[in-house]
Parts: C-alpha cells; sequence; structure tokens
C-alpha cells in the first residue's frame, strides 16, 4: 500500500511559539517542587519513594514506548513532571504498585497510544491515577497522620467532614467546630498557636478561631503528598504565571466558580441554609488548587479558544462541587477535569464552529 | 468485524461468560446461516448468484426475515442455557438476546466479501456452514482471549466450567491478591477491545510485508 | 424509582454507550461530522422511547398473561423493526432535506443494539408505561451525549499522527473506554447521594 499518510495540518494544541516544550515542562517541574518537598517533609520516607517510583515509571514507561513505536525518546521532561504530578496526587502510604501501575497506564495508555506529546485528549496524570485508584481501592485511603499528631489517626479533612455528617448531627458552629467535636486530631503546634492568636489578638475584636486553622493554612494535615500545602502551590502557580507559561482564565474561572458554588450550596447538604458553605475550608482541603493550576491548564487537554478556556474553567469547578459533594470521596478534582478533558473538544467546535474544521485540513 | 463484538466485550469479565457468549454465538450464526442459504435456495429463482446481494436498505424485508430468523434461534438459546445453567443466564443478562443483532451485523459484513458462485447447492449449504463456523470461531477466540486478559488481571482469577473435581475457578497467584479491578469496568472492555483491534492491524500488517520481501529476495 | 432519578441513571450512571457497550457501532462506524451524529443521534433517542413504551405494552399485555416471556426477543425485534419502519416513512415525508444532509436512512443506523438492549432493560425494570417512555428518552439522551462527546474527540483525533496500527477504529474504541473511565464519576452511590443531600 503506498505511503498514504495524509499530511496533517493540526490545529497546535502545542504551546504558542514563545515557549519550547522543555521549558514548559521544567518550568512545571520546579514550580511542583516546593508542594512536592513540603510532602515529603510532612509524610517522610514513604512519601519519597511514591514520588520516586512514579517520575521513574514514567520515564522508563515513556522511553520504552517511544522507542517501540519508532520516535525519538524525548528529553523535554515532560514524562518526568507526568510522574511528579501522580506521585503528588497518591495518598502517601500506598504500596508502590500503585504509582507505578498510575504511571504505566497514564503515559503509554493516554499518551503514547494517542501518538505521544501533544496529542493526548486526556490528562495522562489523571488518566492514571483514577485507573489506578479505581483499580486498588483500598489503596485510596492510605494516609498517613500529620506532624504533631498521634499516629493511627489519620483521616484526611474532607472525608471526615463527610463522616462527621452523615452521622446526621446538625453542626452548630463552622465545619472546624464539627470536626474539633468529633475530636479530628489538629496538631499540637496548631493548638498552641490558635489559643495564642485567639487570647492576645482577638480577644479585642471578640471573634475566636476555632481548633485548627493553622495547621489547615499552613498544610500540616493528612491528605495527598502534593496537595496539603496550598501556600506552596500558590507559590509555584504565581511562578508559573509570572513565566507566562500558563494562562489565568482556566484557573481563576475554575476556583472562581467553584469558591462561589460551595459557598452559595455548600451548606444545603449540611443543613446549614443557603450562602453558608465553607468555601475557603473547601479551597485548602483536597486537590482543588493543584488540580486548577497544574492540571486544568495543560495545554494539551484543554480548549485552545480564549472562550473556550473560561466555559471549560466554571464547568470544571460546578463540577468539582458536584463530585466532591456528591460523588466518590478523594476524587472529586480528578474525576471532574477528566470529564471536562472530554468535553474540550467539544468545547472548541461550539466556541469556534466553521472555522478551520480540522478535517478539510487534511490533505490526502 | 470487531466492531460486532462490542457489546459482546461487556460480559468478557469471567471466562467462562465469554465461552457461553461464544458458544450462543456459533448457534445463532450456524442456525442463521444455514437458514439463509435454505431460504434461499427455495424461493429465488436457480441460477441467480450470490446470496443477500439484493436488499432495499437495512430494512428490506430479507433482512427483517433474517433478523427474525436469528432473534428466534436467539430465544431458544436462552431458553437451553436457562435450563442448563441458570446462575450463568442470570449473570449475562440482557447480552445474550442481543446476540441476534450481533449475528446479522457479522453476516452483513460477511456479504460483502466477495465470492465465486457455485452452483451446487449441496456445496453452497456447506460453504455457508463453513463461513459461519469460521466467524463464530475467531468471534470466541476475540472474545476468550479479552476475557482472559480482564480476568486476569482484573481478579486475578480464571473461570471456567466445574469439572468433577475441578471447582472452576483458577486462581493466580500472584495478582489475586491485589488484582486491578478497574479493568472490570466498562472502560476495561473498551480498552482491550482497542487493542485486540490495533494487534489484528498490526498482525495483518506484518503479514502483508513478509511475503513481499520472500517475492524480493526470490527476485534477486 | 422517581423520573428525576430514572433520568439520571439512565442518562449518566447506566449510560447506554459508557456503562452498557452498547451503541458504539454507529459512534465509531460511520465516520459522520456532527452533523450526522446529532441526527443519528436523536433519531435512536425516539426509537428507544417509543420502542420501550411499545415492549411495555408487548410484556404487559401480550407476553406475561400468556406466558410467552420466552418470546421476547423476537417479539421484542419485530416491534422496534415495526416502530423504526414507521418512524423512517415519517422522516422520509416530514423532513426529507435532513436525510439528505446526513447521507445515511436515518432509521437504520437507528436500529443498532442500543435500541434493542434499552428496550430488554426496560422490560425488564418493572417501569410503568410512562416511566418506560421515560427510560427510552434518557436513554436516547445519554446516547446523544456519548456520540458527541465521543465525535469531537474522533475529529481531533483524525488530524493527528497517531500510530498507524491504532489509526481509526482502534483508538475510538481506546478514547471510549477512558471516557468510559471519566464517566465513572457518576455512579449509583453518587446518585443516592443526591437525593439523600436534598
Amino acid at each position: 500500500m503506498a505511503d498514504s499518510t495524509p499530511l496533517t495540518v493540526s490545529p497546535a494544541p502545542h504551546v504558542g511559539g514563545l515557549i519550547s516544550s522543555a521549558r514548559l515542562n521544567w518550568s512545571l517541574a520546579l514550580s511542583l517542587l516546593p508542594a512536592s518537598a513540603w510532602g515529603v517533609f510532612l509524610f517522610g520516607f514513604p512519601a519519597l519513594q511514591v514520588l520516586a517510583v512514579a517520575a521513574a515509571t514514567a520515564l522508563v514507561a515513556d522511553a520504552a514506548a517511544s522507542l517501540a513505536w519508532g520516535r525519538a525518546v524525548l528529553r523535554d521532561g515532560s514524562a518526568a513532571v507526568t510522574g511528579l504530578l501522580i506521585g503528588m496526587l497518591m495518598p502517601p502510604a500506598v504500596p508502590l504498585y500503585v504509582p507505578a501501575a498510575a504511571s504505566a497506564f497514564g503515559i503509554i495508555v493516554v499518551k503514547q497510544s494517542f501518538g505521544g506529546l501533544g496529542r493526548n485528549w486526556m490528562n495522562p496524570a489523571l488518566g492514571g491515577v483514577v485507573f489506578a485508584l479505581f483499580s486498588w481501592a483500598d489503596a485510596a485511603t492510605r494516609w498517613l497522620p500529620a506532624r504533631g499528631t498521634p499516629a493511627g489517626t489519620a483521616a484526611a479533612p474532607l472525608a471526615a467532614l463527610r463522616s462527621a455528617l452523615a452521622g446526621g448531627a446538625q453542626p452548630t458552629g463552622g465545619v472546624l467546630s464539627a470536626l474539633g467535636a468529633r475530636g479530628y486530631p489538629w496538631s499540637s503546634l496548631d493548638g498552641r498557636v490558635v489559643s495564642w492568636v485567639n487570647v492576645h489578638v482577638l480577644s479585642a475584636v471578640g471573634l475566636s478561631l476555632p481548633g485548627g486553622v493553622f495547621d489547615l493554612l499552613v498544610g500540616n494535615i493528612p491528605g495527598r503528598i502534593g496537595d496539603v500545602s496550598v501556600p506552596l502551590l500558590m507559590l509555584g502557580a504565581a511562578f508559573l504565571l509570572a513565566r507566562r507559561v500558563i494562562r489565568w482564565q482556566v484557573p481563576v474561572a475554575y476556583l472562581a466558580s467553584f469558591l462561589v458554588a460551595a459557598q452559595v450550596f455548600g451548606g444545603l447538604p449540611m443543613g446549614r441554609g443557603w450562602f453558608a458553605g465553607a468555601a475557603l475550608f473547601q479551597l485548602f482541603c483536597g486537590s482543588v488548587v493543584l488540580g486548577a493550576f497544574f492540571m486544568a491548564t495543560d495545554p494539551v487537554t484543554s480548549p485552545l479558544t480564549r472562550g473556550g478556556r473560561v466555559a471549560y474553567g466554571i464547568c470544571l469547578g460546578l463540577l468539582t462541587f458536584l463530585l466532591r459533594y456528591f460523588g466518590t470521596p478523594g476524587f472529586g478534582v480528578p474525576l471532574a477535569i477528566l470529564l471536562g478533558n472530554c468535553i474540550s473538544p467539544l468545547l472548541d467546535k461550539i466556541a469556534r464552529p466553521r472555522a478551520a474544521s480540522p478535517r478539510k485540513a487534511v490533505v490526502q | 468485524m470487531l466492531v460486532g463484538l462490542c457489546p459482546a466485550a461487556a460480559v468478557t469479565g469471567r471466562v467462562i461468560d465469554a465461552l457461553w457468549m461464544s458458544l450462543g454465538m456459533a448457534f445463532v450464526l450456524i442456525l442463521t446461516s444455514l437458514s439463509r442459504v435454505i431460504l434461499h435456495l427455495l424461493l429465488d429463482a436457480p441460477g441467480s448468484a450470490g446470496s443477500g446481494s439484493r436488499e432495499s436498505g437495512l430494512l428490506g424485508s430479507r433482512w427483517l426475515g433474517v433478523l427474525f430468523l436469528a432473534a428466534c434461534f436467539t430465544a431458544s438459546f436462552e431458553v437451553i442455557m436457562g435450563a442448563f445453567a441458570p446462575q450463568e443466564s442470570a449473570a449475562l443478562g440482557i447480552y445474550v438476546p442481543l446476540l441476534a443483532v450481533n449475528c446479522i451485523v457479522l453476516e452483513r459484513l460477511a456479504d460483502g466479501s466477495p465470492r465465486r458462485a457455485i452452483q451446487e447447492n449441496g456445496a453452497r449449504i456447506f460453504r455457508a456452514l463453513g463461513a459461519a463456523a469460521s466467524r463464530g470461531a475467531a468471534f470466541a477466540v476475540a472474545l476468550v482471549l479479552i476475557s482472559v486478559v480482564r480476568e486476569t488481571l482484573g481478579s486475578g482469577t480464571i473461570t471456567l466450567f466445574p469439572l468433577g473435581a475441578f471447582g472452576g475457578t483458577i486462581v493466580v497467584s500472584g495478582i489475586s491478591a491485589a488484582p486491578a479491578r478497574a479493568l472490570l469496568f466498562a472502560g476495561g472492555g473498551f480498552l482491550c477491545l482497542g487493542y485486540l483491534a490495533g494487534l489484528v492491524r498490526l498482525a495483518g500488517r506484518l503479514r502483508n510485508r513478509r511475503p513481499r520481501a520472500a517475492g524480493e529476495a526470490g527476485a534477486q | 424509582m422517581s423520573f428525576l432519578g430514572i433520568i439520571l441513571t439512565f442518562s449518566l450512571v447506566d449510560n447506554v454507550v459508557l456503562t452498557r457497550l452498547l451503541g458504539i457501532c454507529p459512534c465509531v462506524g460511520a465516520p459522520g461530522g456532527m452533523r450526522a451524529t446529532a441526527s443519528t443521534a436523536a433519531a435512536t433517542g425516539l426509537l428507544m422511547s417509543v420502542s420501550a413504551l411499545a415492549a411495555w405494552a408487548l410484556e404487559t399485555y401480550v407476553l406475561l398473561p400468556l406466558g410467552l416471556d420466552f418470546l421476547k426477543t423476537p417479539a421484542f425485534v419485530l416491534a422496534v423493526a415495526c416502530i423504526a419502519g414507521l418512524l423512517d416513512l415519517a422522516a422520509r415525508r416530514a423532513v426529507p432535506q435532513l436525510l439528505r444532509a446526513a447521507g445515511v436512512p436515518v432509521a437504520a443506523v437507528a436500529f443498532n443494539c442500543a435500541t434493542l438492549g434499552v428496550v430488554l432493560i426496560a422490560a425488564k425494570g418493572g417501569f410503568t408505561a410512562l416511566q418506560s417512555l421515560v427510560v427510552g428518552l434518557s436513554a436516547g439522551a445519554g446516547f446523544f451525549i456519548a456520540l458527541t462527546v465521543l465525535t469531537a474527540i474522533r475529529e481531533k483525533l483524525d488530524v493527528e499522527q497517531v500510530p498507524e496500527w491504532l489509526r481509526g477504529l482502534p483508538l475510538h474504541l481506546i478514547s471510549a473506554g477512558l471516557l468510559a473511565y471519566a464517566f465513572l464519576a457518576f455512579d449509583r452511590a453518587f446518585l443516592s447521594r443526591i437525593f439523600q443531600g436534598w
């Protein structure tokens, strides 16, 4: 059969010409380092193992797939970033075959089967993580306790909140008081800091902070390796935004719609009425910040048009709200972004219906 | 051809389900093929070449009749299976009746392939039987392959017919401690089907390359 | 089951294509664009709803009273075929230009594994007449969602340089698989929590 590979004029989901792929990926890796270092600091050697296994498997799988399918092995660090993200999305005490399988699946099935860098429509890290954590469901909750809390009591705040509310008791105060009332183990440092602030600063104004605010803000809570420390993630995100590696439309739309939905509707399932959801609590727990800045902004899997991106962000925010409140615990952000990936080609079609229809551009 | 597998791939969670589906498919395929040929011989003018080349759209009465026949044979297989293996029948649920539609898809695809005209009635019947049997066999191989992969990696077992002392389930040690259950979901079925389709194409391509290489070697 | 429950179950949780693996044939086989997809899905949805109702009627008034439940496969097949034929006739009279644009005999494409599958599921579930209709409509809506998303993905894939052995059908199936994994977001627990929460 004659070589009939059509000359493809791709609508270029490649990052705009100013930034090379390598620079993009190394910037991403750099911006993720503070948060992952914090995760290792918090959870110790197991976390480091998970990160290392995930990254190594991703690199090996990428090289193997590239060689097997006759493509040049890319040295642009995209596999390393995927591996790092997969590791950061894992609970720290998972058995090591889980991140390995996640990396292998993500790289081979989600990315390389579609042609490698730039051609996949689903985020490889999230695809791998969802596959692995659904495969080994008990691994999804292998938390480790935070620093300064007694061992053997680890439970992620979101999950603890859900079980606290499932008890049916009406929380009288905020979510943190509800958690505290159920004996959620905040760290001793948190206890000291919060009581100091309450006594010396806020008593003058008549307010008082519930226990746990410090832990939550700093990121000293059980959670996935890379998503516990929101300040460090924000630092990395600011770095990426400053270098123009990611665009602001998607994360801003995502976070704004999520926070609004959480604040307006979040109190309803808990029986606390409208506009009474704990939006900030939701922001600091779970992978929302990690997802919004580092995974939803992936230029390969998000829409190309500006309008499409804003719509994408809003969809993601609303989906995350829905899935976090009603879906499988711990999978809110990953599944929401995956669903967003699925509709992103559709959003592109809606945003620019006839211009440069890709099928017409194929020269036979 | 592989498109016809899609619904059946939904029940490849266990090898035994795949085996029963293949059995059912072969049953329906052979009987339907046979009936088609016999009806064609009885009803059509002698000397007309090919069978099924005349149809007025998918819902032409000819194909409708074949579909109805396939549905009847499927219903009989359902009854037989319900009698011999009620749990399996319940496990397979709605997918056994869907064999009728699968069968039609495969028959239509098979009609597309060119054949030389055979005038002998008996030979026609044998050819139809052989073709149906080979389609059924290909279906079975594909289905069993997918189910072996999915069940081994997805639950660490291989479930077969119980025979005497053999309970019917082989446990694959090592994987069964922590199987990748996501493969048992619908997505796993699609993925296995997709990769199987790709591998079939790859195999075909490799096979095409070899005679050409042999031809070049012979020409030198 | 409440109507909202039925709608959510059959369009999202138990999606005909993505959970039951039915009806993928028109998604991956026919190389139509978005317009062909939309017309196929609309026709299939209509066929599904009317057939579900017809199947309910058949099951309740003919098959069960006469003890002929084992004949349901041929009976449903006949019923769906008749309805598909009627739909085809109606479409030819009412919107011939749509058929020309789509380029396929709409009724022919609509009658596939998905339709019969939905009919069987509806007949099994012990629904009332109106509920069966809603089941068919919701399944059609789910079919439409899956078909549209897959077509958009397919059109994006068509212009990419994918591995040759995976080009076309294999990658469409793999994409359907990944989409099915994403749809794991909608499961029965999700549904029950929505109804509890309010």
